[in-house]
């Protein structure tokens, strides 16, 4: 821009050089034509003057250049040279050079001679002397040339600067217009994510305090029902074989039973399900799952297992992740109610730190389970609440709206979570994510169930610690008819000193939440630091911190989750003592 | 003042007939004879002013025949200021003639020193032709020439009778008229 500035700046000298000059020029030009025309003219007319001597007559020819006043001298020669007539000149004879047609300018003086010719005869010589404009007065007349120049110069120097400034501040303009428009856009988008993560916020938030009421309630339900369990059991031991009351505590037993299923699930939405996670091959447990998937679903659902290979591990209880799967197969069967496909689909997964806080979640290294169907759908209201338990849209009497809310408790004690992606007429699909287990452990052989009964227990001594009365009391009962020795506390003080007064105790049977300052886990400690052959068997209502880190058991830690039925009791304390011996 | 408006004439008189070369260039006094040089010297200036038909000429490079005729002071003189003096391309040839008849072939008649009616018979011997007559101060119109000499203020001047020109189809230049001292339409 300055170069350009620069270079019209020196065009614009130029310019006004080549005026001065060409105006020098032609002002040099133009006068010797025009002096030449006066002598010419002179020459022509004052022939007959001259040829006559008529010096009267040549006077005033000659008289008529006086008009010009630039003309300063005039002379008429006749054929000899000699002065005739005119003003200016020096009386006498004109040199004989100048006879001839002859322009010369000396000084501020243009001199020109004209021979006076009539016909072919030469009669004399006409001279004209004509000041020129003296160099002063001319270079005024350029002055305003270049204050004219000098202006426009200034002009077009002002011009670009201002264009240059304009343009600058345009650019400006045109940038800070673009980062106005920016920043709104980041803007917008904070918001919007801001709105997101609220949202996810406000759901956790009303999931936990869901889940803080269902966990209280079924706790102080398990233990009423163990209570309601244990006697009915006990009822049901002392008829006889064949009286009619049976089927009363029949009915009354399987009605505590669904009651504890139903708490069952209540904690397990409350993540406060004990759970015994072990690394586990999740495309193994699908394709394990395959059979009973096919006999629940019934023949009108086709199942799709989509598995990607090289699938990370993962750390969780296998049983609670099978339910979980079998829990939402069924939702999926239920959402096709004339038959279709239905597809598990494993990958690994990784969610970046922006996903992550908009689902907050960890962000990480996941496995995830996706279990979509084709079937009819869900609208957002229905997905924004599809976790709360006791939220169902099925009919009365077909769900209990408890499924999925036990599928989300669980993988939010597992670490994971769960996501539903749906819309109504587009079918659904439910993603589950579980953090991958970096630790690389070949995954076990899952557990089965164990057959084991009461039968065959040995005669070991047991502790009960418990400090509802009846709970321990109906335990005590029922280890005693195992034919265990049973001693029994109602706090962990009591406990300690009947460990003391009894050192052949085998096994502390005791629950995790105990009145009187010392839980069951530091009970458990401090018994096994002074007996440390003591084998430990832990009961709870639900799982609590003392012994649950993050919805796992310790190491080495056994549970059994109340209401337990004497059979499930039998058998876990024959595993625990069993274990003992083989590892004592 | 009339002095010196004499003393001026008389020195372009001088001036102008030492121009010619008939009288030396020191003669300061005037005379008859410088008065004759210069009328002789006028007689081939004049021609110059003057255009004839192209049929006045035998050819292209034929001279102009300047007649004399008369015994005039002035006729004597005239083949002297006439020597090497041309007319465009045109060599000037003086003649002497004594009588009209023989004034045909002249382009320029000067007629003087002769009587009134002599006078007269040499202008009409002239009318119809291409002829320039010249007589020196005539009094009448009847025996003056298209171009008539008279003395003003001390000078020779000329007295130009364009009609009369013009019946003899010749062209007067206005240049000469702008210097005549008097000019008959």
């Amino acid at each position: 821009m300055l170069i350009m500035a620069f270079v019209g700046l020196v065009m614009l000298l130029s310019a006004g050089i080549a005026m001065v000059l060409y105006n020098e020029r032609s002002y040099a030009e133009t006068k010797q034509a025009q002096v030449q025309a006066q002598a010419a003219i002179l020459a022509a007319t004052v022939t007959a003057a001259l040829a006559f001597h008529d010096i009267q007559a040549a006077q005033e020819y000659a008289n008529a250049l006086r008009t010009d006043g630039d003309v300063q001298a005039v002379g008429v020669y006749d054929m000899e040279g000699a002065l005739i007539a005119g003003y200016g000149v020096e009386p006498g004879s004109l040199a004989l050079q100048l006879r001839d047609a002859v322009a010369q300018s000396r000084d501020n003086e243009l001199i020109v001679t004209v021979p006076v010719r009539q016909g072919l005869a030469t009669l004399g010589t006409v001279y004209v002397r004509s000041a020129l404009q003296p160099l002063s007065m001319r270079l005024e007349r350029y002055a305003v040339i270049a204050l004219l120049v000098t202006m426009a110069g200034v002009i077009f120097v002002v011009v670009i600067v201002t264009q240059r400034a304009l343009t600058a501040t345009n650019r400006e303009l045109v940038r800070q217009g673009a980062d106005l428009a920016r920043a709104n856009e980041e803007l917008r988008n904070e918001i919007a994510h801001r709105q997101r993560i609220e949202e996810a916020f406000r759901q956790s938030q009303k999931m936990e305090a869901i889940g803080q009421l269902t966990g209280g309630i079924a706790h102080d339900f398990n233990n009423l029902l163990q209570i309601v369990v244990g006697n009915l059991e006990v009822l049901q031991l002392k008829l006889a074989k064949d009286a009619d009351e049976r089927r009363f505590v029949a009915a009354a037993l399987r009605g505590a039973a669904r009651g504890a299923a139903l708490t069952q699930r209540l904690l397990a939405f409350a993540r406060r399900q004990p759970l015994d996670p072990k690394p586990v091959d999740v495309n193994r447990l699908v394709v394990d799952m395959s059979e009973l998937l096919h006999s629940t679903l019934g023949e009108s659902i086709d199942v799709d297992a989509v598995l990607a290979s090289g699938l990370w591990q993962v750390m969780v209880d296998a049983n609670q992740l099978e339910s979980a799967l079998l829990n939402l197969c069924v939702n999926a069967r239920d959402a096709m109610p004339s038959g279709g496909r239905l597809t598990i689909e494993t990958a690994n997964a990784n969610i970046d730190e922006a996903e992550a806080r908009e689902q907050d979640v960890q962000p990480g290294a996941y496995v995830l389970i996706a279990v979509s169907d084709a079937g009819t759908g869900m609208s957002d209201d229905v997905v924004a609440r599809a976790f709360e338990p006791f939220f169902t849209t099925k009919d009365v009497g077909k769900g209990s709206g408890l499924g999925l809310s036990q599928v989300y408790g669980f993988m939010k004690q597992s670490g994971g979570h769960i996501k539903i992606e749906s819309a109504a007429g587009r079918g659904t699909t439910v993603k589950l994510y579980l953090p991958r287990l970096v630790v690389d452990v070949p995954p076990a052989a899952r557990a089965m169930p164990s057959a084991q009964n009461g039968q065959g227990a040995c005669d070991a001594k047991i502790l009960i610690v418990e400090d509802d009365d009846d709970v321990r009391t109906y335990t005590s009962t029922t280890l005693r008819d195992f034919g265990y020795s049973v001693v029994e506390a109602a706090n962990a003080k009591e406990a300690l000193k009947a460990l003391a007064s009894h050192p052949d105790i085998d096994l502390l049977f005791t629950d995790v939440g105990l009145a009187g300052g010392m839980n069951g886990r530091q009970l458990a400690d401090e018994a096994v630091r002074r007996q440390p052959k003591l084998r430990v068997l832990f009961t709870s209502g639900y799982a609590r911190d003392a012994i649950v880190h993050d919805g796992r058991l310790d190491p080495g830690v056994d549970l059994i989750a109340k209401p337990f039925t004497h059979t499930a009791l039998a058998a876990k304390l024959h595993q625990v003592l069993v274990t003992a011996r083989e590892h004592g | 003042m009339l002095a010196a408006g004499f003393r001026h004439g008389v020195a372009a008189l001088a001036a102008c007939v030492a121009a010619s070369g008939v009288v030396p260039a020191h003669a300061q006094v005037p005379s008859l004879s410088l008065e004759h040089g210069v009328k002789a010297t006028y007689l081939h200036k004049i021609a110059a002013f003057v255009e004839w038909p192209a049929s006045a000429f035998e050819s292209a490079d034929s001279p102009l025949v300047l007649c004399v005729a008369g015994n005039d002071p002035v006729g004597k003189l005239v083949p002297e200021a006439a020597i090497g003096r041309t007319y465009g391309m045109r060599e000037i040839v003086v003649r002497r003639i004594a009588q009209p008849a023989a004034a045909g072939g002249c382009h320029i008649l000067y007629v003087a020193g002769l009587r009134d009616e002599t006078i007269t018979a040499y202008l009409e011997s002239v009318r119809d032709k291409p002829v320039l007559t010249v007589t020196d101060g005539a009094p009448d119109r009847r025996f003056k020439g298209a171009v008539n000499f008279v003395i003003r203020d001390n000078r020779v001047r000329l007295e130009v009778d364009l009609e009369l020109a013009t019946a003899h189809r010749l062209v007067v230049s206005s240049k000469l008229i702008g210097i005549a001292a008097r000019v008959v339409p």
